[in-house]
């Protein structure tokens, strides 16, 4: 059953209809890519998936539950983990402490108890101290961990942010431009990455992508958005071949 | 993390407070109060760093929350008539002053609300208001003196309750920030966006923010009423915000130790050059202006700077 279904999912900002009627399913073990022309609405899509928009009208569900309403921090906490287009790290926090901010939702004590300290919270904060540990290891994130994250190389700052959206434990990963300024090698690395995650993290992946060695690499489907409408989806194959999407891409034969 | 260390150190410094408070008989009244203010400065500029530091809320109207937690204070133990060395008057003095903590962090919560939606300037020019707003309404509350001030008020704080608050809110933020939890604080001062994108709920850090400095700067309030026994209107302007805000500024936002030393020096410093009266706040302004060109990180910088803190587009999403 799918995990995610967008449902006849329309918003407008004004008289600007950013996304029209869009319909579109995500299976549990997916791997979605969203290509289209700039402007198309591909990131429109993401935001109001997590809550930063609200749909003007259609459904967006998530595992079984209507997102209508909630907001981005409840929507994470059902299981949906984003990235930015241009990188949205925290500027005064190190790599360690990034991944710790996501694992806010771990901890069962509040702000009484962070004061006082009684003994339950130093377990806690042990299990968390565990947990960072392990996932920095697992993606060789572990050298710079006292680092602070937007001091670090591009490449790695991209890393970092998509390992601060898996320590949420989603169950959707939404990647929006991975690949974006990356060199060749930073990119190979990056399709690794990614297929780790799939592996390791057992998560849906919906990714945004321009670079088509990337999408048409790792993707499994791919649905095309052009001026907000979805004109075309299949496996990577069809839509190369798709008149629409060459149209869409290239413009109409003279 | 140290399973103990804060705790022992927030019991040495209660000690210690107790302890040192048997020097005052040595100690010549002029000096006396200069430290007492040091520590009422401690409290104010470190639970505005809580704000403004760590959780990144530009809030201009702290003299406004200490107004109101020296008014609340001074009126229980007034109607009360509690008189120093009483066997009532330590325990019911703590109670005026957590009241004066309680309703203040409440009025907090009231300014804690459009901080939701406000943001950089803006924010600041609300919370400035609302400030204001608090000293005219007392300015015009016959009860609580009008603009005459509200005199008789017991001498009921001393040098260990104002160190012993000092340790608990030092002690307090310390923990706080060295924690899973605290650090939501800073995520939402860097990326809201971002933060909410990881699960963290921005209203709920940015309101404990402004509750929990709002408290500590009513007791700040309460304290300084019970010392100088005479509080006016006047005295909880926006000079006094600004004062505070400074502080937290030059010592580093975000920075627990540097706001310390700076509340320490900055209460100093304006005393120091007595002396030379005429030219005491031309100095002070210029030394404030070279610490902003040289250090605008703060004179500890473990925080953030002021300028990246201005830069920030208010309007950003």
């Amino acid at each position: 059953m799918s995990i995610l279904s967008l449902q006849n999912c329309s918003i407008k900002f004004g008289g600007l209809v950013a996304v029209s009627d869009l319909c579109l399913e995500i299976e549990a073990d997916d791997l979605l890519g969203l290509i289209g022309p700039n402007g198309a609405g591909k990131t429109t899509v993401f935001n109001f998936i997590t809550g930063v928009y609200q749909p003007t009208s259609g459904r967006v569900v998530f595992n079984g539950k209507d997102l209508a309403g909630l907001k981005p921090h409840q929507i994470s906490a059902l299981g949906i983990a984003r990235t930015f287009q241009n990188i949205r790290l925290f500027p005064s926090l190190t790599v360690y402490e990034t991944v710790q901010v996501a694992l806010r939702k771990n901890i069962r004590y509040g702000f009484m108890q962070a004061v006082v300290r009684p003994n339950s919270l130093f377990q806690q904060e042990r299990e968390i101290n565990e947990t960072i540990k392990e996932i920095l290891n697992f993606f060789g994130l572990l050298p710079y961990q006292r680092e602070m994250a937007t001091a670090l190389p591009y490449g790695i700052q991209r890393r970092v942010e998509i390992v601060r959206a898996l320590a949420t434990k989603p169950r959707l990963l939404l990647l929006d431009e991975p690949a974006a300024g990356m060199n060749p090698a930073e990119k190979n690395e990056l399709m690794g990455l990614i297929g780790q995650v799939r592996e390791h993290y057992r998560c849906a992946v919906f990714l945004i992508e321009h670079d088509m060695k990337v999408v048409m690499g790792i993707c499994e489907r791919i649905a095309v958005l052009d001026y907000g409408i979805k004109i075309a989806e299949g496996i990577p194959r069809e839509i190369q071949n798709n008149p629409k999407v060459v149209e869409a891409y290239l413009g109409e034969k003279a | 993390m140290n399973r103990h260390r804060s705790k022992l150190v927030l019991l040495a410094s209660l000690v210690a407070a107790g302890g040192l408070s048997f020097l005052q008989p040595y100690i010549s009244p002029y000096y006396f109060q200069i430290i007492i203010y040091i520590g009422i400065n401690i409290i104010l500029a470190s639970s505005l760093n809580l704000i403004n530091g760590f959780a990144g809320q530009f809030s201009l109207g702290h003299a406004g929350f200490m107004a109101i937690g020296a008014y609340t204070a001074s009126v229980i133990t007034t109607a009360m008539n509690l008189q120093p060395g009483t066997t009532l008057a330590i325990p019911m003095f703590l109670l005026a002053l957590l009241c004066g903590g309680l309703i203040a962090s409440i009025f907090g919560l009231l300014v804690g609300i459009p901080s939701l939606r406000l943001k950089g300037d803006y924010l600041a020019i609300t919370t400035l208001g609302f400030g204001e707003i608090i000293r005219v309404i007392i300015q015009n509350l016959d009860f609580l003196g009008a603009a005459r001030g509200f005199t008789g008020i017991a001498k009921l704080a001393d040098f260990f309750w104002v160190y012993a608050f000092v340790a608990v809110l030092i002690f307090l933020i310390y923990n706080l920030i060295h924690s899973t939890y605290g650090k939501g604080f800073m995520a939402v001062r860097d990326d809201e966006i971002a933060s909410e994108a990881v699960g963290i709920n921005v209203t709920h850090y940015k309101v404990v923010a402004f509750v929990t400095g709002a408290f500590f700067a009513g007791i700040a309030g309460g304290l300084y009423a019970h010392f100088v026994t005479y509080i006016n209107p006047s005295q909880f302007g926006f000079l006094r915000s600004f004062e505070i805000v400074v502080m937290v500024v030059v010592g580093g936002m975000g920075s627990i130790g540097g706001v310390i030393v700076a509340a320490i020096l900055l209460t100093i410093l304006p005393e120091a050059l007595r002396a030379i009266a005429q030219y005491r706040m031309v100095i002070y302004s210029l030394l404030l202006i070279i610490i902003m060109l040289a250090r605008p990180q703060g004179l500890f910088g473990g925080g953030i700077s002021i300028k990246r803190f201005l830069k920030q587009n208010p309007e950003q999403t």
